[in-house]
């Protein structure tokens, strides 16, 4: 037979630069690049694996790339229910950064967007 | 030097929707039956590792209850958790015990009971298969999703079509239907896999692995038990390989193969000094059919981007040139992440001992392969065995 298990119910707390909130806030997408090896991180980080030294700046990514794939997602995660089917693609920066964002518009692999942000999340704006 | 080894004993439960059993009456069922194939009782087995990802199960550390339930209690000194490739991480941890003489015979069992939450909960808790900070949080990604990335980039760079993806679907269903083990046992044809409901496109209902559970157990022995305990069909372990890439998915560059599962067949393939060419039977790893297109390009059964025409031709088919998947694969037989690794141990020992009844692959060589990918492509394990 089966029964219902005690319920559990998990809240967490998770840490974000402050940087990179903020620049989000301005429409603006950062990543990190270590002051003494050149390394660039996106998903930024503060450590340097490469070298090993933490002192790093804070870089400006380039808002024009290219969509190197994508995905419509229709059956939704907890969370994101309410939200309409919504487009994830992985975008190749001009400056050769790879990361992911939710595309407008309709998607192609190879087409254009131009990189904002809706306070949130990044956004890629197909424009050709 | 590293001793040899083998696999003495292999179980397997019936993989499906399991409201019949607890976690610890599952994982019995399998370890019960790997005792019993290598005639050996738990007094014989110097450790046990438990691998089992747990987290959509109410036992949030099976482990302990797992060895307790089966009469294992002392020989468990940890649980293992490698996502999808859970199940091959705690073969390796068994193999590696036994391979360095901390242990003559080890057992490896994998659980999992994933049908305990509901299937929104389920999808939040594998699209935290990734980097939960910079990818789930923002963008809700899925499971299938990080999948659908592949195929989308696949299908544009090599011309991979929809219909040779279904062909893989319409293949483990078939298979699957022949297999008193699998979850789902209905042949399927292309055009409904292509009309199933998109889950994230391209990627449908029915080019993606049911939510399962069950469990599986292998049972692994040094040469000297071997012959001690005159073990008259022992398949040896020649080659293991193991990789990861990167967590966040754009990172990884290229999405139309898996880096880790590249790096691990060739140190696979380097140990046990064969070629893809020598492959007669394999698993790998079809969580979505995509994957298995891409495992067959990545294992060196084809060319880069010929994935797809591999299938079409039936060359992945009973009876060609590497026969995959023969029990009906992740897509029909079930995909409870701990034990699928194990399972995949299971049907290619069955193989490589002539056992597999009307699903055994016809061989020479008596070569098979196991491939078992973990997460998105982000770890990737390959054991080749032969007799
Ligand atoms: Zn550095």
């Amino acid at each position: 037979m089966q029964i219902d298990a005690l319920p559990l119910s998990i809240k967490y707390k998770i840490k974000y630069p402050d940087e990179f909130i903020e620049a989000v806030k301005r429409g603006e997408i950062v990543a990190t690049k270590c002051k003494n090896c050149g390394s660039v991180y996106f998903p930024p980080q503060k450590d340097c694996y490469n070298c090993g030294k933490n002192e790093m700046e804070w870089i400006r990514i380039s808002n024009e790339g290219e969509i190197m794939t994508y995905s419509i997602v229709s059956q939704k995660p907890q969370g994101f229910e309410n939200y309409e089917d919504y487009i994830i693609g992985i975008v190749r920066t001009k400056d050769g950064i790879n990361l992911m964002a939710w595309i407008k518009g309709q998607p192609k692999v190879g087409g254009k967007v131009r990189l904002t942000t809706d306070n949130m999340r990044i956004i890629g704006e197909v424009v050709g | 030097m590293a001793r040899r080894v083998a696999v003495i004993g292999v179980g397997n439960s019936k993989f499906g929707r399991r409201d019949d059993v607890s976690v610890q009456e599952l994982a019995w069922e399998s370890i019960k039956e790997a005792l019993h194939d290598s005639g050996l009782s738990q007094s014989d087995i110097g450790m046990v590792v438990v691998g089992s990802t747990a987290y959509r199960g109410i036992e949030l550390y099976p482990a302990p209850i797992v060895a307790e339930y089966s009469g294992l209690t002392g020989k468990v000194p940890l649980r293992v958790e490698a996502m999808c490739a859970t199940g091959l991480a705690a073969a390796l941890s068994a193999y590696t015990a036994v391979a360095s003489g901390l242990v003559d015979i080890a057992m490896a069992v994998g659980v999992d009971k994933m049908t305990e939450v509901d299937t929104s909960t389920s999808l939040a808790i594998g699209g935290r298969g990734g980097n939960y900070q910079w990818e789930y949080h923002f963008y809700g990604t899925t499971f299938p999703t990080y999948y659908a990335l592949y195929a989308t980039r696949h299908m544009a760079v090599y011309g991979t079509t929809e219909e040779q993806m279904a062909l893989v679907s319409v293949k483990a269903h078939k298979y699957g239907a022949m297999n008193p083990k699998a979850h789902l046992q209905k042949p399927v044809t292309v055009e409904e896999v292509l009309k199933s409901r998109i889950i994230s496109w391209p990627i449908k209902l029915l080019d993606s692995c049911p939510i399962s559970d069950g469990s599986a157990t292998a049972i692994f022995a040094s040469e000297e038990k071997v012959k001690e305990l005159k073990i008259d069909s022992p398949v040896w372990i020649t080659g293991i390989g193991y990789a990861n890439d990167y967590a966040y998915v754009a990172r990884r560059g290229e999405w139309v193969g898996f880096r880790a599962t590249q790096l691990a067949a060739r140190q696979a393939y380097e140990m046990a000094k064969v070629t893809p060419n020598d492959i007669e039977v394999a698993t790998v790893h079809d969580a979505f059919t995509i994957a298995e297109i891409m495992g067959y390009e990545d294992l060196g059964f084809t060319e880069k981007g010929k994935g797809g025409k591999f299938v079409e031709e039936g060359q992945s088919e009973k009876g060609g040139k590497v026969g995959v998947n023969l029990f009906g694969g992740l897509k029909a037989k079930g995909h409870p992440l701990g034990a699928t690794g194990l399972s995949m141990i299971y049907e290619i020992t069955k193989q490589l001992r002539d056992e597999a009844d009307k699903l055994q692959q016809p061989l020479k060589k008596y070569i098979g392969l196991v491939h078992n990918v973990g997460g998105t492509g982000h770890f990737a394990y390959v054991m080749i065995l032969r007799r």
